[in-house]
């Protein structure tokens, strides 16, 4: 299914569609309504010049009354019903992106980095909601100018056409003289929120700075960035604030014209004291109605934008295709790779035997991660297989794979929750809290286990997040576990630990350690030397230890 | 540890410092004041101009006469254009002067913090008041406080005008002041707190997106799909019922407003027809006075809606001024000078919390030139070792000497100068990488850069960045690799060039060949100074001169990697593991 912005907008819209024609008609009535109130003071004005009864005065008093309670109802439930549109619709966008993003066949993060993905999922999603709230609004100024026109053009034919053909000329020119001036203060307002970007990354990097003794520069640093910053916020503040001078003095001169035009009609006795003072005060509304298109029209340019991100998002073809077959169920973990190529995998060839822990030290990264790729179903090879108890993965739905085979990344992330919450995915917690050391962790954090892993993670080191990620992948007691470079920030003593509780608790379960770690290798059973994405060399980490190439890898 | 935040100013303090700020620019705060209040009380003429329109219709002058009001229309609309953009852009003037000022201030005391002092209070502190609140003040700058100071400008003078137009419309027009003050009363407690659960629940709806799509690959590995969905379901609907509720309740707000200006409109409209029937007033007046009341809607409904924004901005000024009041930190009285450059530690003990030492009597000497390892598991005190030496902790017990010089003689300047310390940490700097190497040495000229880089083996890397050294890199610009950034952090060490250098960095980036390259970039930066290496991968005990075994917070063996080795220990067994002959 092909999706565009387009239709990603019009599902959005439809499917509060509701809640869209309800705000839309309720706003529609306030707009409409506040065009009246100026109306209705023109009226009371011509009862005073009548010298109307006091009696005439409250009931006219009582229609304004009815008016107030009108446009502020009409109000009220419209702005309700219209974010109510916005959110919602932002709420399904928000799900439908999560789902996408999260189906197993993958395809989404091609191309993406993760932090664009959220953005897309949180600032996009919500854009494209507001188009449900930005829609009723523009409908509503329509209201607003069309019962002017009315009003204006019964009384009187020609202050009517004034008002109204004189109204878009006006807002116009104030287009026009605003347009080089918000491009410039756009510009400089860029380089002002600089400086505050300048601040917190100089705080960001504190330890860093002070590391070095770099405090005093960096100070220096940013009095001049701040400085900078200033005058750039200060050349744009007054652009804004001349823009803004010539919109007011134009308004007051366009207002004075139609006093001027008004006045004479009403001299010349072809309007009443109180039409003048409505079209006076129509002509000030008239400003509303407009400053409303405008706003409508830049969300909805941001709406369709942000629709054209999400909908590439939800489009995102899958990574790996569908499959019907079903790996046996207790499987042995028996892994064979055949003829395997893919990136910078040539021709690879290995078997993991069930209950075997395989090392493979792969010289290029990339080889590494490609060959992870396949081994999970995250990629489908180019040629040649990947088997799990004689059964080829890309005959397997992703999903079903992941059943039988974990492989866990090098750079994996870590939730929002505790450190045993992390952990408890799977059977065998405490075991694998020791295994990897984590029981070290703990002692050294304020709650033990219990200690709240934040920002990813991030709120732990390297070390500590590490050894939670490998306890992770342990207690999921998975029958085949592929591990990449499962301890690279943890120190080696711990890691020699580590190595050796890996070894047991994956005793008679089929692990895979993409390794060039000596200490995790040395745990393994066989290792599987590739060299340019070709298999050189199996044979155990002491026989391999040898080899030059090995050493270059693993020892250098 | 527990949190200990950073200082929070009272009202007397920010008013103290704001009003120094202001102090300095007396001349401009009056001249924009001044100007503000003219061209609100010149545009309250537009009125008036149009009840005198009104009046000489009601008298049936010929049109002619129309036009001096009309020309006066045109002139006030010219004129208060004109001194309301030069009051504005004046006020701006004055309020960004005065945040550059505060921010500046802050940042300086910021970066002075020590860094214990910042560690016990979480950096989280000071990035919150770094990003968020610094922000939430300038916007209140650049957008409230001028809006609000003019719309409560537009009111007051407003009101001094219908009194001038017959004191009995300003009564008229105080009859709405009970219904609005009970709004706000009404409105400003309930708003708060929703305000600060919807921002929370946003928050947390962010964070949520952030753990699932950020990690899609881990969630997808095992299989926690659903349950992902689930929470950002959860999460989504949270935030989605509070911003309704926050609309239910801004709009019961204008919904008081608008009774508010019902009221007001009616008895000014009573009164004019009053008046008029009376005899007492004209036509124009009692129009003008309309008119008057009329044009309020706006202003009325901004300095009332800004109430709770004024109060947000309000409680992060007294964050920003708290960092930006502390004292600056005092230099000893005479600073000695070390005599070499060698390192010492005697009995040297240290707790982060009393009674579970991290360090018990390390007694450590690395002779000039030197370079030393130390090795040992996690929670062994190699970091807090390093840390100590760096100046940046306080030995709870022993003493710590630079050169035969103690830290506490030397002065933080002095420590800074004579001792690096290179962390786990990485940071790039937001900028071009030539400014990012110029923090460690201000004045290095391109081919000194170039040198350094050269040294630590990344000028190749450099070299084919799009625009070489005026790249710009970090946040929001060329992303670096973990190695790169790496490399950056010796480069800077290079340029900093101190005598003493502490080296605690692990290799985080997955393979071997990161690793390989770092340590021989570390050894070109090190050569020459007096070195403490926090080893992560044994390669680089065995390319340092001695190794220091730590082990829960002791020194427990000192010699050579091959002494080691033969001497068969903790030592020997590790290396025998990773060496690959089984131990």
């Amino acid at each position: 299914m092909s999706t565009t912005g387009r239709d990603v907008l019009r599902r959005s819209i439809a499917g509060q569609g509701r809640s869209v024609a309800l705000a839309s008609l309720l706003t529609a009535g306030h707009q409409g309504g506040e065009a009246l109130v100026p109306v209705v003071i023109g009226v009371v004005i011509d009862q005073a010049v009548a010298g109307a009864s006091a009696l005439t005065l409250v009931a006219w008093l009582a229609v304004l009354g009815l008016l107030f309670a009108a446009l502020s109802t009409s109000y009220r439930l419209g702005a309700r019903f219209a974010e109510r549109a916005a959110e919602r619709a932002a709420h399904e966008l928000r799900l439908d992106i999560a789902r996408r993003v999260l189906h197993p066949a993958g395809g989404t993060e091609a191309g993406n980095l993760a932090g664009e993905l959220v953005s897309i999922g949180t600032s996009d999603a919500k854009r494209v909601g507001t188009v449900n709230n930005v829609l009723p609004f523009g409908v509503a100024g329509m209201a607003g100018l069309l019962v002017t026109a009315i009003v204006l053009l019964t009384r009187s034919v020609p202050l009517g056409l004034l008002v109204l053909l004189g109204t878009p000329p006006l807002l116009y020119l104030a287009h026009l003289i605003g347009k080089p001036l918000e491009r410039r203060s756009e510009a400089e307002q860029e380089r002002s929120a600089f400086a505050s970007g300048v601040a917190a990354d100089l705080v960001a990097g504190l330890r860093v700075l002070k590391g070095v003794g770099a405090e005093r520069a960096a100070i220096d640093r940013y009095r001049r960035t701040s400085r900078d910053s200033l005058r750039a916020t200060l050349r744009a503040a007054r652009a804004q604030a001349w823009h803004d001078g010539s919109l007011l003095a134009l308004t007051g001169i366009f207002i004075a014209v139609v006093a001027l035009v008004g006045g004479n009609l009403a001299a010349a006795g072809q309007i009443s004291i109180g039409d003048l003072v409505a079209a006076v005060g129509l002509a000030q509304y008239l400003i509303t109605p407009f400053s409303i298109f405008s706003w409508v029209n830049g969300e909805l340019a941001q709406g369709r934008a942000s629709a054209g991100r999400i909908a590439d998002v939800l489009a995102a073809p899958p990574a790996v295709g569908t499959g019907a077959r079903a790996l046996p169920v207790p499987s042995t973990g028996h892994v064979q790779v055949r003829g395997l190529s893919r990136g910078a995998l040539r021709d690879v060839e290995f078997e993991a035997r069930p209950g075997e822990l395989l090392g493979v030290v792969a010289t290029d990264p990339a080889a590494a991660t490609d060959l992870l790729d396949c081994l999970g179903r995250a990629a489908d090879p180019l040629s040649g297989s990947v088997s799990v108890d004689s059964i080829d993965l890309s005959t397997v739905d992703s999903q079903r794979v992941r059943e039988v085979v974990l492989v866990a990344a090098h750079d994996a992330d870590l939730f929002a929750g505790t450190i045993v919450e992390n952990v408890s995915t799977g059977p065998l917690v405490e075991d694998a809290l020791t295994a990897a050391a984590v029981d070290e962790v703990a002692s050294a954090l304020p709650d033990g286990v219990q200690t709240a892993v934040t920002e990813r993670g991030r709120s732990l080191s390297g070390g500590q997040r590490q050894r939670v990620a490998l306890a992770r992948a342990l207690a999921a007691d998975a029958p085949v576990l592929v591990l990449h470079d499962p301890t690279t920030a943890v120190d080696t003593v711990t890691e020699a630990r580590i190595a050796a509780g890996l070894a047991s608790m994956r005793r008679g379960r089929t692990t895979i350690l993409v390794t060039t770690s000596p200490a995790l290798l040395s745990a393994t059973d066989r290792v599987v030397l590739l060299d340019d994405g070709r298999v050189v060399d199996q044979g155990s980490h002491a026989t391999l230890a040898v080899r030059a190439d090995y050493q270059a890898a693993v020892l250098a | 540890m527990s949190r200990e935040l950073l200082p929070v100013a009272d009202g007397r303090r920010i008013r103290a410092v704001v009003g120094e700020l202001l102090g300095r620019a007396k001349g401009r705060t009056v001249a924009a004041f001044a100007i503000l209040v003219g061209a609100t009380a010149i545009g309250l003429l537009t009125a008036r101009l149009l009840g005198g329109v009104v009046d000489l219709v009601v008298a049936h002058r010929p049109a002619a006469e129309l036009v001096p009001p009309v020309v006066g229309l045109v002139v006030v609309a010219v004129t208060q254009a004109a001194a309301a953009a030069v009051g504005v852009s004046l006020v701006a003037r004055l309020g960004e002067t005065i945040l550059a000022e505060l921010r500046e201030r802050f940042v300086e005391r910021a970066l002075g913090l020590p860094l214990d002092q910042l560690e016990r209070a979480g950096s989280g502190d000071l990035t919150a008041r770094v990003t968020n609140d610094v922000s939430v003040v300038a916007d209140a700058v650049r957008r409230a406080m001028p809006e609000l100071g003019r719309s409560l400008l537009t009111v007051v003078l407003t009101f001094m005008a219908l009194a001038v137009l017959d004191w009995r419309f300003l009564l008229a027009a105080l009859v709405a002041v009970p219904i609005q003050v009970y709004t706000v009363r009404w409105y400003v407690p309930l708003a708060k707190p929703l305000y600060a659960s919807q921002r929370e629940a946003v928050g947390s709806q962010q964070q949520q997106l952030l753990d699932t799509i950020g990690g899609a690959r881990t969630v997808r590995a095992f299989r926690l799909g659903d349950a992902h969905l689930d929470l950002v379901g959860q999460r989504s609907s949270v935030a989605v019922d509070l911003a309704l509720r926050g609309v239910r309740l801004v709009t019961r707000f204008y919904a008081r407003i608008n009774l508010a200006e019902f009221v007001g409109l009616s008895s000014i409209l009573a009164v004019g027809f009053l008046l008029v029937g009376a005899g007492s007033v004209s036509v124009g007046v009692a129009t003008a006075a309309a008119l008057y009341f009329h044009s309020l809607f706006g202003p009325i409904g901004t300095v009332l809606a800004m109430v709770d924004d004024a109060q947000a901005a309000g409680a992060s000024l007294a964050r920003i001024v708290g960092v930006a009041d502390l004292p600056a930190a005092v230099e000893p009285a005479r600073v000695a000078r070390p005599v070499d450059t060698s390192v010492k530690t005697s009995g040297v003990g240290f707790a982060y919390v009393d009674g579970h030492p991290v360090l018990r009597g390390v007694d450590l000497e690395v002779a000039a030139g030197e370079r030393v390892a130390l090795v040992g598991a996690s929670g062994a005190g190699k970091t807090t070792l390093a840390k100590l030496i760096a100046g940046i902790h306080e030995p709870s017990a022993g003493s710590i000497m630079l050169g035969g010089v103690a830290l506490e003689e030397l002065g933080v300047a002095g420590t800074r100068r004579t001792v690096a310390l290179i962390s786990q940490e990485v940071h790039v700097f937001a900028g071009s990488l030539a400014d990012d190497l110029r923090l460690a040495r201000p004045s290095a000229t391109e081919d000194e850069m170039l040198a350094a880089l050269e040294k630590v083996g990344a000028l190749s890397w450099v070299d084919s960045l799009p625009d070489g050294l005026a790249t710009v890199v970090g946040e929001g610009g060329h992303q670096l690799t973990v190695t790169q950034a790496q490399q950056l952090a010796l480069v800077r060490l290079v340029l900093a060039d101190p005598p003493v250098a502490i080296l605690d960095e692990a290799t985080a980036d997955a393979g071997s060949a990161g690793a390989r390259v770092l340590e021989s970039a570390a050894s070109a930066a090190l050569a020459g100074r007096t070195a403490l290496v926090v080893a992560h991968r044994l390669t680089q005990a065995v390319a340092s001169d001695r190794v220091v075994v730590l082990d829960a917070g002791a020194v427990v063996e000192s010699g050579t990697h091959e002494e080691l080795v033969a001497a068969g220990g903790q030592y020997a067994r590790l290396w025998a593991a990773w060496s690959g002959q089984r131990g």
